[in-house]
């Protein structure tokens, strides 16, 4: 029932504790994300590793008839060079060209060779 | 009623099966814990099955009151009459016989964080180390009473959950004359699947285009401007559908009158020949124990998305109080089963999580039946936050709609199914 002024109240706290350093002028910004050290033990690859499957399969084997590349067995550099032009904007893309923006060139180097370690014929 | 005799009946026949015909195997004893997952869906189903591939010796019981895994990002396609019920919906027996799930279908009564037991309709209550409260969404018919009485929630359809929510609507845009209105109201923000009622408009005038394109649609936006991907579903519109799909912002519905055919707005009445009222929602009513923002939805821990309510209860979803700009979508659940079964099989194992966790996020919306678009975004940890923020410049729009990512689309839907069933 009262559940609407509650909502204006914690957003109200919300901004508010996340805006208690910037200026006053920022009052509705966020301040710059400070984000974690990348975490490139194999556990930590594997985890960014698994966020491919929803376009490129589970395991990075895309299911028979996708139109897009598997990365299970391919060379690491081949998916490093791929990954470096789609994040420089020299090589076109749909989604690739935006989502390589948010990887270190660690990660992806990582990830590359995370993925050219699975057999391609692997399950999925 | 016939769901849950359908249901009975499947049950029987599963018991009946002959034990050779690998019937889900008990819990074993020997297992090292067990996990409980609530709700077979994006979020519960791809994290039971990735417990099981981390750690074949973690137990894992599945809890899902439906059937079959249904694709809620399909149902608008389903709208329209593109895609039947059937491409919707896919069985949970890979998931039992591959990975050795127990899938149980039954419908939770309780999560008892304190007695760490999961309780169940119809079955035994459930033991757990750990549970995953991975329900979805409720609805908060509180704020709209009349979407709760029997003779409106059978007449008019919010088709936000549920195959059953989606065939209904279906049935009223078939038997809808040719130049009738079909109205969508959508609740304020946040609310699951950002732009799906966008691609509903999109999809629903694709129908009405082919088979009575003298009717209208009327988006009526409790937002002030569209939620998601607004320039690219308005030039979809206009160049595709014409003046068909009138959208009003600001336009909140609190009400709805059945018998006059009428949405009730703030301000003024809309009368519609179909209306589909999508009411504001909260975190999955079986996750009530574990809501701590404003009686809707759920803080967790982002490392591991444990409960800020109950230890040993995480938290997925939808249900989740989200981080800035993280939008609740299915993308988004799946990624966050991935890290918290990955949290789980250490904690599990006495060890620290992943201090830097990654999401990421790809929704596509199809704006016709051959042309999507899409919203995209990369997520990390900010540990003095401790938060999820979207990583600066990554991410983004299509530039236009294309072929290409209707492709995608279809193949995003068979993916994030294995991922969660295969």
């Amino acid at each position: 029932m009262s559940s609407r002024p509650l909502r204006k109240l914690s957003l109200v706290a919300a901004v508010g504790l996340s805006c208690a350093l910037p200026a006053l002028s920022q009052q509705v910004q966020f301040p710059a994300p400070q984000f974690a050290p990348p975490n490139l033990t194999p556990r930590g690859v594997a985890g960014l590793a698994m966020n491919c499957a929803i376009c490129h399969g589970p395991g990075g084997r895309p299911v028979a008839g996708s139109g897009i590349p598997a990365l299970a067995g391919r060379p690491e550099r081949e998916v490093v060079e791929a990954m470096r032009q789609f994040k420089e904007g020299s090589r076109a893309g749909t989604l690739m060209s935006q989502i390589a923006k948010g990887y270190s060139d660690e990660e992806i180097v990582a990830m590359a060779r995370h993925f050219s370690a699975l057999g391609a014929k692997a399950p999925r | 009623m016939r769901r849950r005799d359908f249901l009975k009946a499947g049950g029987a026949l599963l018991a009946a099966a002959p034990s050779g015909c690998a019937a889900p195997s008990p819990p074993s004893v020997r297992e090292k814990a067990h996990v409980v997952v609530v709700g077979g869906g994006y979020a519960g189903a791809t994290a039971a099955r990735h417990l099981r591939i981390l750690d074949p010796s973690i137990g894992v019981t599945l809890v899902e009151v439906e059937g079959a895994f249904e694709a809620c990002p399909v149902s608008n396609q389903v709208l329209g009459g593109f895609r039947s019920p059937v491409d919707a919906a896919r069985p949970y027996t890979a998931l039992e016989r591959r990975h050795g799930v127990r899938v149980v279908h039954d419908r939770v009564v309780a999560v008892d964080a304190q007695r760490r037991v999961v309780k169940l309709e119809r079955g035994d209550a459930i033991p757990f180390d750990r549970a995953i409260v991975a329900g979805g969404i409720d609805f908060m018919f509180e704020d709209m009473p009349a979407m709760a009485r029997p003779d409106v929630a059978s007449r008019v359809f919010h088709a936000f959950k549920g195959a059953a929510q989606t065939a209904g609507l279906r049935r009223q845009l078939e038997q809808m004359r040719d130049g009738g209105v079909f109205a969508i109201a959508i609740p304020e923000a946040p609310y699951r699947c950002p732009p799906a009622p966008y691609e509903r408009a999109c999809q629903v005038a694709a129908y009405f285009q082919a088979a009575k394109p003298r009717s209208k649609i009327l988006v009526l936006d409790a937002n002030g401007d569209l939620t998601s991907m607004g320039g690219l579903f308005r030039k979809a519109w206009s160049e595709l559908y014409g003046g068909m799909i009138e959208y009003r912002p600001n336009s909140k519905a609190v009400d709805v009158d059945v018998g006059a055919g009428m949405i009730k707005l703030e301000l003024e009445d809309v009368k519609a020949d179909v209306m589909n009222v999508i009411p504001p929602m909260k975190a999955a009513d079986v996750a009530n124990p574990f809501i701590t923002v404003n009686h809707r939805w759920c803080e967790v821990d982002w490392l591991t998305y444990e409960s800020k309510a109950a230890p040993g209860v995480h938290v997925l979803g939808d249900s989740i109080q989200i981080a800035p700009v993280m939008p609740k979508s299915a993308s988004m659940a799946n990624a966050q089963a991935k890290v918290c079964a990955q949290a789980i099989v250490a904690l599990l194992a006495g060890e620290a999580p992943n201090p830097a966790p990654t999401l990421l996020n790809a929704c596509y919306s199809m704006v016709s039946p051959k042309l999507a678009i899409h919203v995209a975004s990369v997520h990390k940890y900010d540990p003095k936050e401790r938060t999820m923020r979207a990583v600066p410049g990554a991410g983004g729009l299509s530039p236009a709609m294309n072929e290409a990512e209707a492709r995608y689309a279809a193949n995003w839907v068979l993916e994030t199914w294995a991922d969660a069933l295969e």
